[in-house]
């Protein structure tokens, strides 16, 4: 069996599962945010069940719509906080202890190898990088969970993408995935699981490896998923106190299709053109095209690594006078160590704004939202039509470095310029 | 379980950001019923006259116990349940398309409306013809071509039981009592 494969069966207690098969699995943990915690609650509620299944077993954070941008989005936090407190939630992350929900389950250690994760957010795969079954279900579902415990799931398949050689900066991660995206579409993996190999991913730092996972669901897939190693053991152990078992894919393990890519395949930066996350062009093919809006954060780049090759760029140097250049660290403990590093005030000086921990101009919730016809481009997951403000603007996703890149001059740039031996 | 209905044809991709955008997943009050159908329903597809997956005169002319025929991937995306309830509110009673993603195929299901996935049925429908979908026989059939198409569902058990209940909280509160 997968790796995937693997978990399903364990934690649906059967010794042997296959592709497509349905199970009912134990959750782990759940997660809610702000932007459907409420809902979730109402329907916990409808349900007429008094307590949660395990108080210890569910996460929440505030992250979309932080701090509250208007009184809807208030007086669902209040509901949230309310159910928190009554239910006996320990794991409760409000603005300003924690950050966008899938950085936060990881930096702090919740999520653990081999468990299972669900979240009412498509973007809980992020957290398959520990080598846990993560994804997203609905409000409806996570009710359900809320009382249960307990999930049913369609076994997925395993797609296998073995990257091999070595990713030279500025091409990065974010690079490598638009790349992968390239190949599978946006419906390549439906149903299945995009499970990461090969020594590019081995040698990647697990900030990288959050980008591949955090984005196997722009191809479709039911969760994304790399093994744990040993990065991923020492990264954890200065994490948590809970002890956890390293699960690996079998030998004889059947895979329903494996992708090979070369690190060196991937000949400059990548950039997903609208409206599609696997319209993905080299950076040259759409150099120069003017920009409105440059956002470097989300769940997808707002880490360390992504602000501080951002940082390099920017550094001494003024961005674009038209261009509204917005940067926001994915978590709490990602501005604590920027500002550490003096990184904000690099943007700061550059002539960036820097948000608070939040989700942003991801998506259409707060902060950063487009006007007709702006171009955006950002270090996000998604540029379908509409995603951030008018149905008109345009969203092109690229790395942290060719964002920054861009933001200097205010149209699409290739970051290589900055990153050339003098 | 039989589901009979006129044909809405959507193209492929349709996205849960265009089906239901950012901006409303906080509007619309939760914990009043009433209010959050209507809410929901009015404020799906908001930007639809943009789209050349989504027929222009749908969201004026859509009735209750209309069906969706779309061609692949329906419903790519995010978690918001929003996605699926509009069109639920909005009168459709099923979706029926090429491929349909995980996470919207289960929402809808959730809502007691089935999302019947079955490659190349794109092709056998366009806006305005007949459809009967039989779930518990697996089958759709065109009222216009007279032509019928067998799916396997990869679906629990007691799925159809949830439809008929209403819904997966309604199955749920069913199984207390």
């Amino acid at each position: 069996m997968t790796l995937v494969e693997k978990i399903l069966a364990k934690k649906a207690g059967k010794k042997v599962v296959r592709p497509d098969e349905l199970v009912e699995v134990s959750v782990d943990l759940a997660m809610i945010h702000d932007a459907l915690g409420a809902h979730t609650i109402a329907k916990f509620r409808e349900l007429g069940v008094e307590k949660v299944w395990d108080p210890a077993r569910i996460i929440v954070v505030l992250d979309h719509y932080v701090p509250n941008k208007d009184i809807d989005t208030a007086k669902k936090c209040l509901n949230i906080k309310k159910f928190v407190i009554e239910q006996g939630i320990e794991n409760y992350y409000e603005v300003g202890k924690g950050g966008i929900a899938h950085q936060v389950l990881v930096e702090k250690g919740h999520v653990l190898p081999g468990t299972t994760l669900v979240g009412v957010d498509s973007h809980t795969t992020t957290s398959g990088v520990v080598g846990a079954f993560a994804t997203g279900i609905g409000v409806d579902e996570m009710a359900v969970v809320f009382k249960t415990g307990r999930l049913w799931e369609r076994v997925p398949g395993t797609i296998r993408i073995n990257v091999e050689g070595k990713l030279v900066p500025p091409i990065a991660s974010k690079d490598l995935m638009l790349f992968i995206l390239k190949r599978l579409g946006v419906s390549g993996a439906l149903f299945k699981s995009l499970q990461y190999t090969g020594s590019a991913i081995n040698q990647m730092s697990v900030e990288s490896r959050m980008v591949l996972t955090n984005m196997a669901i722009e191809s479709g897939a039911t969760n994304g998923i790399i093994e744990a190693d040993q990065k991923i053991v020492d990264f954890l152990r200065a994490r948590t106190t809970h002890s956890f078992e390293l699960i690996q894919s079998d030998q004889d393990a059947e895979y329903a299709e494996t992708l090979e890519f070369h690190a060196d395949d991937i000949k400059e930066p990548m950039v997903a053109v609208p409206p599609k996350p696997s319209n993905a062009v080299g950076v040259t093919e759409v150099e120069g095209t003017r920009i409105d809006q440059a956002f470097i954060g989300a769940c997808t780049n707002g880490r360390m690594e992504d602000l501080r090759i951002a940082a390099r760029i920017l550094k001494g140097r003024k961005v674009d006078k038209f261009t509204k250049v917005i940067v926001i660290p994915a978590s709490q403990e990602v501005f604590k160590s920027a500002l550490a590093e003096g990184l904000m005030a690099t943007f700061v000086e550059a002539g960036a704004v820097v948000g608070p921990p939040t989700c942003g101009p991801c998506m259409e919730a707060h902060m950063g939202i487009l006007g007709p016809g702006e171009v955006c481009i950002s270090t996000a997951n998604r540029n379908f039509q509409g995603r951030v403000g008018d149905v008109t603007a345009k969203i092109y996703l690229a790395s942290p470095a060719t964002v920054a890149a861009s933001a200097l001059k205010g149209k699409i740039s290739d970051p290589r310029e900055f990153f050339r031996e003098t | 379980m039989e589901l009979k209905g006129r044909v809405w044809k959507f193209g492929k991709d349709v996205d849960t950001d265009e089906l239901f955008a950012g901006r409303f997943i906080m509007g619309g009050d939760e914990t009043s019923t009433s209010q959050y159908q209507e809410f929901i329903a009015r404020s799906g597809l908001s930007d639809v006259g943009h789209r050349e997956n989504v027929p222009r005169d749908f969201v004026t002319r859509v009735e209750k116990g209309d069906i969706i025929v779309a061609e692949e991937n329906f419903g790519i995306g995010s978690s918001r349940q929003q996605a699926a309830e509009t069109l639920k509110f909005k009168g459709v009673q099923a979706v029926v398309a090429d491929s349909i993603h995980r996470i919207f195929f289960r929402n809808f299901w959730n809502l007691g409306c089935p999302a019947i996935d079955l490659p190349g049925i794109s092709a056998e429908f366009e806006t305005g013809h007949g459809i009967v979908i039989n779930l518990r026989q697996g089958t759709i059939k065109n009222l216009n071509t007279g032509k019928e198409f067998e799916f396997h569902l990869i679906i629990p058990s007691w799925f159809v039981d949830m439809v008929e209940a209403g819904g997966l909280i309604p199955y749920h509160k069913s199984l207390k009592s």
